[in-house]
């Protein structure tokens, strides 16, 4: 079909000639049809839902189309609840989320890859052996420790727990192995010190890795709703996750397609970062799934 | 003679000292951030976690030092035997719908000869749905006159109360984060399938082995050290599960879908019992670290054979 010779796979050419095969392929493109449609259906209720009429909404059978788009419904859900504030509350997170563990874990890894340093072995154990305690059995813990830290109610107790996460470490420092260590020796006899050679060789050269873990970070920070929510007291601190879910997924009293507008709205930023940066994340997923 | 000799010798120390400053100055200096990071929030958890789960926590009368009743009292409780059963009843779930069968898809998808480019990409795009979003969604689908009443209907089935029935509650909340993860999982199993030499599938065929053998000895083979990663996975990962069971059923109907990390975290934040909570942390991790042990016994017994 195509010019360009396709590999072969499980199922050659000539299998599909008999008829077994050809029916078992047909089953299978059919299966496949079916779990696509699962997989957007939700999507497309949510968006057509967001721009029904109030009666639509309520009538039953539902119908998935609206019969007339009601783009109204989205100001009067940015009526209902300003979504400015906890937009920037998120936005400030992510920020200081991007650089602050990305510093602590940039320099240890860098440290551990490409650095003098003495007893690396217990130092690597340090760093490895949090990777085998799920992080449920210290949640507890952790928040009264944050209690007694003081740093309840303040975006430092989600910024710097962040830093504390061996499996970036790892990652980073793998990515560094991949990097001469003649191109730091050569930069160090010409007199770089060692943070020049962190940030204008090590960083540049691992921009790829970076931009990933910068994804998924955004991603992180977009999505969760259930610690910001114990850690940040004052609601006007709060990031966009638990405002919508204490104010649209919780409230009985709205009306569903005005709830479907702000759903809509909540979903767009992660869905065309996503579409924006597909191949870093399919690419991340892939690392995550074969070094894990 | 001997006083020239000792200094020299001090001199020398001296100067190795400084010499071994100067060379692992930068090195340590790296590693402090992440060193005190790590101490301050990782690991004074992890001990604290550990030394309270021997206390009774008050903030207001200060910790007491109770021994092991803690731990007698949750395993007095009956409720807590509950919370492990419905934990287990929903990782069977989760790795009966979320683990062989994404592997399934994953080698439908690599026979795709168009559009797998375009399938990857639906398959994995409810992962991006934000959480609280993927909540509001299916709680309209579960609604009693919702959407998922509606297909049921288009077979005549009966109308299900998806949230509010003691038997079906776990099940729905398993659906919901199985449409989420499902694609993920199944993307991962992908990259192993494509891996795979076709040099494989060639002289298999030309040994005339079937389609269905192919696949039963060469690609499920192929991709067997993902099965047991993943199974690692899904087992510490659904074992930890709470936040969707909160946020759509609140653990009811009737404590049906009260999860142990549910339970766990209502013994801190509903009842204040801090010290119930910490134990019961390290009972999981007790458990947990069991368990991904003798996986790797498993695993380490067939792979030789």
């Amino acid at each position: 079909m195509s010019k360009t010779v396709r590999e072969r796979s499980i199922i050659s050419t000539f299998d599909l000639k008999r008829p077994q095969v050809a029916v078992g392929y047909g089953f299978m493109l059919l299966v496949l049809f079916l779990i696509a449609l699962t997989m957007l259906y939700p999507f497309g209720l949510t968006i057509f839902t967001s721009l029904k009429t109030r009666q639509e909404v309520f009538t039953f059978p539902p119908t998935f189309l609206p019969k007339i788009p009601q783009w109204s419904n989205y100001k009067e859900g940015f009526r209902f609840i300003s979504l400015g504030r906890p937009f920037l509350n998120t936005v400030i997170i992510y920020l200081g989320n991007a650089v602050i563990p990305m510093m602590i874990v940039g320099l240890a890894s860098f440290s551990l890859s490409q650095m003098k340093v003495p007893c690396r072995r217990w130092i690597v154990l340090f760093f490895m052996c949090t990777l085998m305690i799920p992080g449920a059995t210290y949640l507890i813990p952790s928040f009264l420790n944050l209690q007694s830290l003081g740093l309840i109610d303040s975006y430092w107790a989600l910024w710097l727990p962040a830093g504390a996460n061996a499996f970036n470490i790892m990652l980073l420092k793998s990515f560094f192995d991949g990097i001469h260590k003649e191109l730091f020796e050569a930069a160090r006899i010409d007199g770089a010190s060692e943070l020049r050679c962190f940030f204008r060789i090590a960083i540049p050269l691992s921009i790829p890795v970076f931009v990933t873990l910068l994804i998924f970070t955004f991603t992180a920070t977009w999505n969760d709703w259930y610690w910001p929510s114990l850690i940040l007291t004052t609601p006007a601190k709060l990031p966009i996750a638990p405002i919508v879910y204490q104010n649209i997924v919780k409230s009985t009293n709205l009306a569903l397609n005005i709830k479907f507008s702000i759903l809509s709205v909540v979903m767009l930023p992660p869905l065309v970062f996503f579409l924006i940066f597909q191949k870093q994340i399919m690419h991340g997923l892939n690392l995550s799934g074969i070094k894990g | 003679m001997s006083t020239e000799a000792a200094i020299y010798k001090k001199q020398t120390a001296k100067s190795g000292f400084a010499k071994q400053v100067r060379e692992y100055f930068w090195g340590v200096a790296f590693l402090v951030p992440a060193i005190v990071t790590f101490v301050l929030f990782l690991w004074t958890p992890i001990i604290k976690g550990i030394v309270y789960s021997f206390m009774e926590v008050d903030f207001v009368k200060g910790n007491r030092f109770i021994g092991l009743d803690n731990y007698r009292q949750i395993f007095a409780s009956s409720l807590v035997g509950t919370a492990v059963l419905n934990t287990l009843l929903y990782m069977l779930m989760c790795v009966v719908i979320g683990y062989a069968i994404p592997s399934f898809v994953a080698i439908a998808i690599s026979e795709l000869r168009r559009f797998q480019g375009v399938m990857r990409l639906f398959v994995y795009l409810p992962n991006i749905v934000p959480a609280v979003v993927l909540y509001g969604m299916w709680q309209y689908i579960y609604d009693p006159l919702g959407p998922a009443n509606q297909i049921l209907s288009w077979f005549h089935a009966h109308p299900v109360m998806w949230l509010t029935d003691k038997s079906v509650a776990m099940l729905s909340i398993v659906l919901v984060e199985t449409w989420q993860g499902f694609g993920a999982t199944a993307l991962i199993y992908l990259a192993g399938v494509v891996g795979i030499p076709k040099d494989l599938y060639e002289a298999a065929e030309i040994d005339g082995a079937g389609v269905y053998r192919r696949i039963r000895h060469i690609t499920i083979p192929g991709i067997r050290h993902l099965y047991v990663l993943m199974l690692i996975m899904q087992i510490i990962s659904t074992s930890q599960s709470f936040q969707t069971h909160y946020a759509m059923t609140g653990g009811g109907p009737n404590n049906t879908t009260l999860t142990y990390m549910y339970m766990l975290t209502n013994e801190a934040f509903v009842r204040f019992n801090f010290g119930g909570a910490s134990a019961m942390g390290v009972l999981m991790f007790s458990v947990l670290t069991l368990l991904s042990v003798l996986v790797f016994i498993i695993q380490g017994r067939v792979k030789p054979s």
